[in-house]
């Protein structure tokens, strides 16, 4: 039995150790947001939280996450379902399209944020280029990224 | 229990022929385990396990590192370089791999002390690295995968 | 040829006794002959479409026949239909049509059936085939070719949308002893000023599916559209930024097992033999199957699979296709083009005299062009979650055409069509991959073996290495010009002809004289639809050659094109909108280049101006500036978003994008040996829409493709006076 803290839960799975936290978290635990991408920390779908600093989590075991807090894209709205700045700043940006990649694009955004929180296009560009969007949604997670750090506000498409 | 199961392969590609089965069965069926039974002990565990605690744990470890590197001489890149012989090389040396610049003028000779430091945190050692995930952050695991790819690579 | 109207009829009829339904209908019959057992199951039944549904509550749900893969289909075709309607937008509702062709032909779908009703001439097809066309994008429910809005929305959600308005007014105008033409609907309620009276749609729900039917139901004019045109937030969004969206490889069926599945790497090849000593004794393992084409391992996780199956070592059979390399292939290409010399080849298209054309030519220019094999690399890996048991089957994945996966898992299967359930979730990416049945088939395969629940989920190597590729091909031109620098003869010859078919075509150049023809070339490798088909190909062959014509003509690019597109107002106000944006002709620093291109497909006219930045070591595209008209921009805010998606998807393939074949096998595995264009290689992109012609609707999804890699390329040639022929550009030294 290995315990683990996910999203402010305390979990215990029996598990091989040397299982990448992405299939843990999946699988066991049965949170389907995080996405299996490329599986050699290339891609960045599986990014989740681990002591609040952003992981591949398809390539890091889930002995690393032994007495750590994971956070995972189904933990960042506050208790009340108040969505994450960020997560409603891709809404108002209307950033997805297939939406695949987009929860390890947003745990990478929000980690960002949160070390911080007036970030350059540069230091933007840098801390997300471990995300590939195929559908190219770069220009709109950038927009989305400076309306939640209060930095532009994206044109609002109507509800 | 390991129950083999070969199945009469011509029986199957007759059905196919006769267009009553377009999509064919397994030519060989191997059941280990039905879903739910307890699973034997496996024989895995004891397989060449290096006598060696220290080296045992370094080879589990290894694992994760798999995922993007090889370890036997010759063998081909991955997402990461081979490893065969990288105690003593050069940074940005293994031929045939698309190091980032960072990487590649760092300047750093990798010692035992050098790759401790880097799979401790890739990004702070080498600010632009390409490796983005591996990073080992207990100190006996990262000392013994150390040892591990040292042992493995120099014998 | 018939008229369309013999065989496609709107219907109304009830469902559950509670709700008006409004469908439109494509009848079995000629000439469709060939796709009519397709599209349904019995002599003189119906196959409904596209419906709406008006439920007690008020609420107005569109039933889209399409799959959603991030395009933005489900609100766009919403938008048609409930803007017809004037339904209230707040209280429209989305439901994907199930891939059941059951349920349009039993009872329910019978009280559809309105023979006698015609559809709009504007619905007429306009060019032969037209049935064919909407046949494909919603009777299979197939989500392809840039369809969806422009075939099922223009002529089936709209239609649908306004017979329910009609039926509904004539119920209340019944129900209220007043003139149909007095009564007015706004967001859902029917209003009769006069009296003051009014009344939520659902009032009149039942009473409306008793009028007769509106025999032409009338279609808003431009100017009365409310809620097409207007940049509707898309319904999918919320939920994809919350983790709860579920994709094909999310599917949770209890009791479910994983599988890690590898087939040999020469495609063609089968598994002779394997030594699974190893995986046998591994944690979590359940089954090791050698399933003749490929081999799988069932287990209690997916990571325990993947790891067991890394130590099978397997043998697998020679093929022809064991000896052939890339170099190989690009030879066999020259051979077959060769061999078709002058007037070889299959002729595609031919017009004015070609050899008089270059007897006269004053210059003659002649280029020969290369692209490689692109596979999809949707995010999402190939994955199928399949049960098989008790003579009955169920399948979850996400699939561009999910009538084809239920019939692929049937045969699979080996049960009957209606024996199977096929649940249909988001796709995480489609760009044509999706359209292809393979892991389906795999997966029931596999769940028929085991009898239990299995998610069979591909690794990313698998995934690029049993891809259905985008065929490399070459291309080879000759162009005439005339004193004075007009283009006078074309002539091009080319390896590979896919879809569509008139996609090496320039019938919107003026050019006196041309002729194209194609060769085939046999190869081992699967091909498939890959977004954009073979304008991603030929987009790139033509904006090329064009250019190098324009250079020997001595003119500027853009003032080249122009001259070509003389006669053709729509097509040059959109070549000229890209060049203002861009501030065409001023002044760039050094190493700097603009380049233009312009490729009308799928219905949409798009022009494309990017600009290079060449003093580092690679180009680095600064900038795109895009027209583009698709007639009439249903939803302005996906439609830009598709064109932005479109450019980053081709310049990923121009700057990176190379399948390379050694020993028959695919060369590249992952991300790092096939990389993807990323966030700090991101261009500026500024896109302009144009409204040219709201009654011939175009494509959003894959035309905004075709001209970024020559926009780019010519862009190189700007800065740097080096010309491009052969994609991708990582092929090539800058420095």
């Amino acid at each position: 039995m290995i315990k683990l803290n996910v999203n402010g839960q305390s979990k215990e799975v029996d598990v091989d150790p040397a299982t990448p936290i992405l299939w843990v978290v999946r699988e066991n635990l049965k949170m389907s947001g995080t996405k299996f991408g490329c599986g050699i920390a290339q891609c960045g779908a599986c990014t989740v939280h681990l002591d609040g600093k952003p992981i591949r989590s398809c390539s890091t075991p889930l002995s690393a996450a032994e007495g750590k807090t994971i956070t995972t894209i189904e933990g960042l709205a506050s208790e009340d379902g108040t969505l994450h700045k960020v997560q409603q700043a891709w809404i108002e940006a209307q950033v997805p399209q297939c939406g695949y990649c987009q929860s390890g694009q947003i745990m990478s955004a929000t980690a960002l944020l949160k070390e911080n929180p007036q970030p350059t296009d540069t230091q933007i560009d840098a801390a997300m280029a471990g995300n590939v969007c195929r559908c190219g949604m770069y220009g709109r997670i950038r927009k989305a990224i400076k309306a939640a750090a209060g930095i532009e506000q994206p044109a609002k498409v109507e509800a | 229990m390991t129950t083999a199961r070969n199945l009469a392969c011509l029986s199957i590609f007759l059905l196919a022929a006769c267009g009553a089965d377009p999509a064919p069965g397994p030519v060989e069926q191997i059941i280990v385990r039905e879903p739910g039974a307890t699973p034997v002990a496996s024989a895995a565990a004891t397989d060449a396990a290096p006598a060696n605690t220290m080296l045992a744990d370094g080879k589990a470890a290894f694992a994760n590192c798999a995922a993007c590197h090889t370890l036997e001489q010759g063998a081909p890149n991955g997402a990461g370089p081979n490893l065969f012989g990288i105690v003593g090389k050069a940074a940005g040396s293994v031929a045939g791999f698309n190091y980032s610049d960072a990487l590649k003028a760092s300047g750093v000779t990798w010692t035992a002390a050098e790759l401790d430091s880097y799979i401790a945190d890739p990004a702070a050692k080498i600010p632009g690295t390409t490796m983005v995930a591996g990073a080992i952050a207990d100190q006996a695991k990262r000392q013994a995968v150390i040892a591990y790819i040292e042992s493995a690579t120099t014998n | 040829m018939g008229k369309w109207s013999r065989r496609a009829f709107i219907g109304a009829g009830v469902v559950a006794g509670s709700a008006l339904v409004v469908g439109v209908a494509v009848r079995q019959g000629n000439p469709i002959d060939r796709l009519s057992p397709l599209l349904t199951n019995g002599e003189n039944e119906q196959l409904l479409n596209a419906w709406v549904k008006v439920d007690t509550d008020n609420v107005v749900t569109a039933v889209i026949p399409h799959v959603e893969m991030g395009q933005g289909v489900y609100t766009a075709l919403a938008q048609m239909l409930a803007d017809e309607m004037d339904a209230d937008w707040n209280k429209v509702q989305i439901l994907e049509a199930p891939a059941d062709m059951q349920y349009v032909s039993d009872s329910i779908g019978r009280d559809f059936l309105f023979p006698n009703l015609q559809v709009p001439a504007l619905f007429e097809p306009t060019v032969a085939g037209g049935i064919l066309e909407l046949a494909q994008a919603m009777g299979l429910q197939f989500t392809g070719g840039s369809y969806s809005v422009r075939a099922t929305g223009q002529r089936a959600m709209r239609t649908a949308g306004a017979a329910a308005r009609e039926m509904l007014v004539a119920a209340a105008a019944s129900e209220w002893q007043v003139p149909a033409s007095e009564i007015s609907t706004a967001d859902s309620m029917l209003i009769h000023a006069k009296s003051g009276k009014s009344e939520p749609f659902a009032t009149f729900a039942l009473a409306a599916a008793e009028q007769s039917l509106p025999a032409k139901p009338k279609l808003k004019s431009p100017e009365n559209y409310k809620i097409m045109g207007q940049p509707k937030a898309r319904h999918d969004i919320p939920e994809k930024v919350d983790g709860s969206a579920v994709f094909g490889i999310d599917a949770d069926v209890p009791g479910m097992k994983y599988a890690a599945v590898k087939a040999p790497p020469v495609i063609g090849a089968t598994v002779e033999s394997m030594d699974a000593t190893t995986a046998k004794t591994m944690p979590g393992v359940l089954q090791i199957l050698n399933m003749g084409d490929f081999v799988a391992v069932v287990a209690d996780g997916y990571w325990q699979a993947q790891q067991a199956l890394g130590t099978i070592d397997t043998q697998y059979s020679k093929t022809e296709g064991d000896s052939l390399d890339q170099d190989a292939i690009f030879a066999r290409y020259a051979s077959h083009l060769d061999e078709a010399g002058e007037d070889g080849g299959d002729m595609q298209t031919e017009a004015g005299d070609v050899a008089k054309g270059f007897a006269e030519a004053a210059t003659k220019v002649e280029a020969e062009y290369k692209v490689p094999f692109l596979a999809h690399a949707t995010m999402e890996p190939m994955n199928c979650t399949a049960w098989v048991r008790d003579g009955k089957c169920d399948v979850w994945s996400g699939h561009q055409a999910p009538v084809n996966a239920r019939q692929a898992a049937a045969d699979a299967a080996g049960l009957p069509f209606e024996d199977v359930t096929y649940h249909n979730a988001y796709l995480g990416g489609g760009f044509g991959r999706r359209s292809n049945s393979d892991a389906i088939i795999m997966a029931t395969r596999i769940a028929k073996a085991t009898g239990y629940p299995v998610k069979m989920i591909w690794s990313r190597e698998e995934d690029t290495a049993q891809d259905h590729y985008r065929p490399s091909a070459t291309s080879r031109f000759k162009g005439g010009l005339d004193k004075d620098g007009k283009l006078v003869s074309w002539d091009n010859i080319h390896t590979h002809l896919f879809d569509p078919a008139d996609a090496p075509t320039v019938p919107y150049y003026n050019i006196a004289s041309h002729k194209i023809r194609k060769v085939d070339v046999p190869m081992h490798l699967r091909f498939g639809p890959w977004r954009s088909v073979d304008h991603s190909q030929h987009g790139f062959f033509i904006e090329s050659f064009v250019d190098e014509m324009a250079h020997a003509a001595g003119k500027d690019g853009y003032a080249f094109r122009r001259e070509l597109l003389a006669e053709s107002p729509r097509h040059l106000k959109v070549l000229e909108t890209a060049a203002k944006m861009s501030g065409w002709g001023s002044p760039l620093p050094e190493k700097h280049g603009r380049g233009i291109a312009f490729v009308p497909s799928f219905g949409s006219i798009v022009a494309q101006v990017a600009e290079v930045d060449m003093s580092g070591p690679k180009p680095k595209v600064t900038k795109v500036y895009v027209a583009a008209d698709p007639g009439f921009v249903i939803n302005p805010d996906g439609f830009t978003a598709q064109m932005e998606s479109a450019i980053v998807y081709g310049l990923t393939a121009a700057l990176y994008g190379d399948i390379t074949i050694k020993d028959g096998a695919v060369q590249q595995s992952n991300f790092h040996d096939y990389p993807m264009l990323r966030i700090d290689e991101m261009p500026d992109v500024e896109v302009a829409l144009i409204n040219g012609d709201h009654e011939r609707l175009g494509g959003g999804g894959e035309p905004g493709l075709p001209p970024i890699a020559p926009a780019v390329t010519n862009a190189i040639f700007a800065a740097t006076g080096t010309r491009i022929r052969e994609l991708p550009l990582s092929k090539h030294s800058f420095a």
